[in-house]
């Protein structure tokens, strides 16, 4: 179970001169802050899938970051399973998967080094990291590339190897930001049944995405957020509601709404 | 921390730049690059020695023995210049190689004569010999000269002497060879153990900062649940392990080298001074480095993980080579000895103390202002790496 209420963050604008003509209209620059998430409240059950939407810029990645403990928050809580987020980062961080679309490896490690640092870095012993990358490997099929240097996997090797790595630690709740952005057809399927299976297994999953498609797919809740506040968060079949026709409209619909 | 240590060096290792950087480097590219020069340089000597001068003389009826003399030499060729004609411009226009021009008061006499001046005319401005084989021909003239004078005045030895060189000043050095060759090289080698120390801490660095950024692997590192200051020592630890490594490797491979060379040559002296140098000086040395290398890779760290992608990072760190160069030059100043407040400048004394030991003057003494602040300096930039890694401003920029 998590709970976001009230979640914001301001970032200092070093030169406002940089700003783009978008960026200066936006009525989230406030003198020489810009106030990327201003008010962002929702939670998600286990067993729960929770979609994060919005247009770009609307605070998305942000929100996912503060939930991830990468960024502190100005204001506002974060509750997994009871512990604190912003109180208790390091106990907090046992407990989070994070991955996003651009995240890397290290290339120079091999496939099963790379997902053993951070089960090392997550105080897992030895035979624990052992077990669970052959578990793992089992399941996304890696065991041919597992024990091959990083720097020359495909997409979908590449994107195999950090799910086993933002996973090895058996997370209770995992985060990811726009985690099939850029990925081949095959490649994104392999993070949507990853998706699925964590939904099985009863860990609450929150994802961003811009893919309405991957929302019907797998989602169970719908959080939208605009200019860094929650424009609509509830079930999936209260957003499909939201307007007759497709997802996309619903879409349309909750962000006009609130404009 | 040591877990994050020994991933970031089974990485570096794994590494072949770097390692080509760090190892192949010093060991055979520089010897290599040294002995290149060396080679063309000898090329080039062996070249002018070996030239044939083309010439022309100026008032040769004047001195028709030492004209013959000119000519009867293998390693010149006379050529004729035309009377009136301008003999810089003959010279400058390559026509000859050099002009001499004799005056009609050239004999050999001197008494009689007074002073003969003959002027040559040459383009001095590169490698050549004219001189040197022209004072071979012409000495034997003035030391004839001489000594009919001499004898002609009825000097004995001792006055010949006396006459040649009425005052002559004696020099007795107090200094032996150590202090004195410490002096003239010891300024030296501080900066290249330093520039070298700074190079190889430099690619791990970009690497460790800059390139989790490019990678995208930083975020994740950074939710993972490891304290920071942790992470940052075990980045900063490897960093400090490469700069020191590489400087080790570059200091032992000089060493070897300077000693195979000195062999192979039978320069004796280069292995007097090099076996005069103890071994505590040796490992007083590299320890003095600690503190220094730590200072360079704080700097570099927090360079690197602030800069968003290694090419950034690199534009970054250029300039420190040139700002590494200051306290160096500041040690090679004249008057600036290991005394007083200069032992408290971080670099600057280690520098010094690095030429003192070299000399073999050290005044151990300073060791423990020279420790104390450098390791303040250092234990300063590593708490600022340390904060610096906790700014979400640096992070995620």
């Amino acid at each position: 179970m998590i709970e976001i209420s009230n979640l914001a963050k301001k970032f200092a604008v070093e030169n406002p001169k940089k700003l783009s003509d978008q960026e200066k209209k936006d009525h989230r620059l406030k003198g020489r802050f810009f106030h990327s998430v201003q008010d962002v409240s929702f939670y998600c059950e286990s067993g729960e899938v929770l979609g994060l939407l919005g247009p770009n810029g609307a605070g998305k990645t942000t929100t996912l970051r503060m939930l991830s403990t990468a960024l502190t928050p100005d204001s506002g809580e974060i509750i997994i399973n009871g512990t604190n987020v912003v109180t208790k980062p390091v106990v907090a961080r046992q407990m989070i998967g994070f991955l996003s679309g651009s995240t890397g490896l290290y290339g120079r490690l091999t496939g099963r080094e790379n997902i053993a640092y951070f089960g090392q870095l997550h105080g897992m012993s030895e035979e624990q990291i052992d077990a669970k990358i052959s578990e793992l490997a089992d399941i996304l099929d890696m065991h041919t590339f597992l024990d091959r240097r990083s720097e020359n996997f495909s997409t979908g090797m590449k994107q195999k190897t950090a799910i086993a790595r933002a996973v090895v630690h058996d997370p209770k709740v995992v985060i990811l930001d726009e985690p099939t952005t850029g990925l081949d057809i095959m490649a994104a399927q392999t993070v949507l049944d990853f998706i699925r299976r964590l939904k099985d297994q009863g860990v609450p999953v929150i994802f961003s995405t811009h893919h309405l498609d991957e929302v019907a797919e797998l989602c169970d809740r719908v959080t939208v957020i605009h200019h860094g506040k929650t424009h609509f968060s509830d079930s999936f079949d209260a957003f499909k509601a939201q307007a007759e026709g497709s997802l996309h409209k619903s879409f349309m619909h909750v962000i006009n709404q609130g404009a | 921390m040591w877990k994050v240590m020994l991933k970031e060096i089974k990485e570096l290792l794994r590494d072949r730049k770097t390692l080509f950087f760090m190892v192949a480097l010093p060991i055979l590219v520089f010897p290599l690059l040294i002995g290149v020069v060396m080679f063309f340089a000898g090329q080039a000597v062996d070249k002018a020695e070996n030239k044939v001068l083309d010439y022309a003389v100026v008032g040769a009826q004047y001195a028709p023995a030492l004209v013959e003399d000119l000519a009867a030499s293998d390693l010149f060729n006379q050529v004729m210049i035309d009377e009136g004609e301008d003999i810089a411009t003959f010279v400058k226009s390559e026509q000859a190689d050099f002009v001499l021009v004799i005056p009609d008061n050239f004999s050999e006499d001197a008494l009689q004569s007074g002073q003969i001046e003959l002027s040559l005319y040459l383009n001095d401005a590169g490698l050549n010999m004219v001189r040197r084989r022209l004072d071979k021909i012409v000495d034997v003239y003035a030391e004839r000269s001489q000594q009919k004078a001499f004898a002609s005045l009825e000097l004995d030895e001792s006055q010949q002497q006396a006459l040649i060189e009425p005052i002559v000043i004696k020099k007795v050095d107090v200094a032996d060879k150590r202090e004195n060759w410490g002096e003239k090289i010891g300024g030296m080698i501080p900066y290249f153990i330093f520039m070298l120390c700074l190079q190889g801490a430099m690619i791990p660095a970009t690497d460790l900062g800059a390139g989790e950024k490019e990678r995208g692997t930083l975020e994740t590192l950074l939710i993972s649940p490891i304290e920071r200051h942790k992470l940052v020592l075990g980045k900063f630890l490897t960093i400090a392990l490469a700069g020191a490594t590489s400087a080790l490797i570059t200091v032992s491979s000089m060493a070897v080298w300077g000693l195979v060379i000195s062999q192979g040559m039978a320069i004796k002296m280069v292995s007097e001074f090099m076996s005069a140098i103890n071994a505590i000086d040796f490992v007083l040395m590299f320890l003095m480095l600690v503190p220094v290398v730590a200072i360079f890779s704080a700097v570099l760290l927090s360079l690197s993980i602030y800069a968003r992608s290694f090419k950034e990072a690199q534009g970054y760190m250029t300039p420190l080579v040139f700002a590494v160069i200051v306290p160096v030059m500041l040690a090679m100043l004249p008057g600036v000895e290991l005394k007083g407040g200069w032992a408290w400048v971080p670099l600057t004394n280690v520098a010094l103390a690095i030429k003192e030991l070299i000399k073999g003057t050290m005044d151990y003494f300073q060791l423990f202002a020279i420790f104390s602040s450098t390791a303040v300096i250092a234990g300063a930039l590593l708490y600022f790496c340390v904060f610096w890694f906790n700014k979400e401003k640096v992070l995620f920029r």
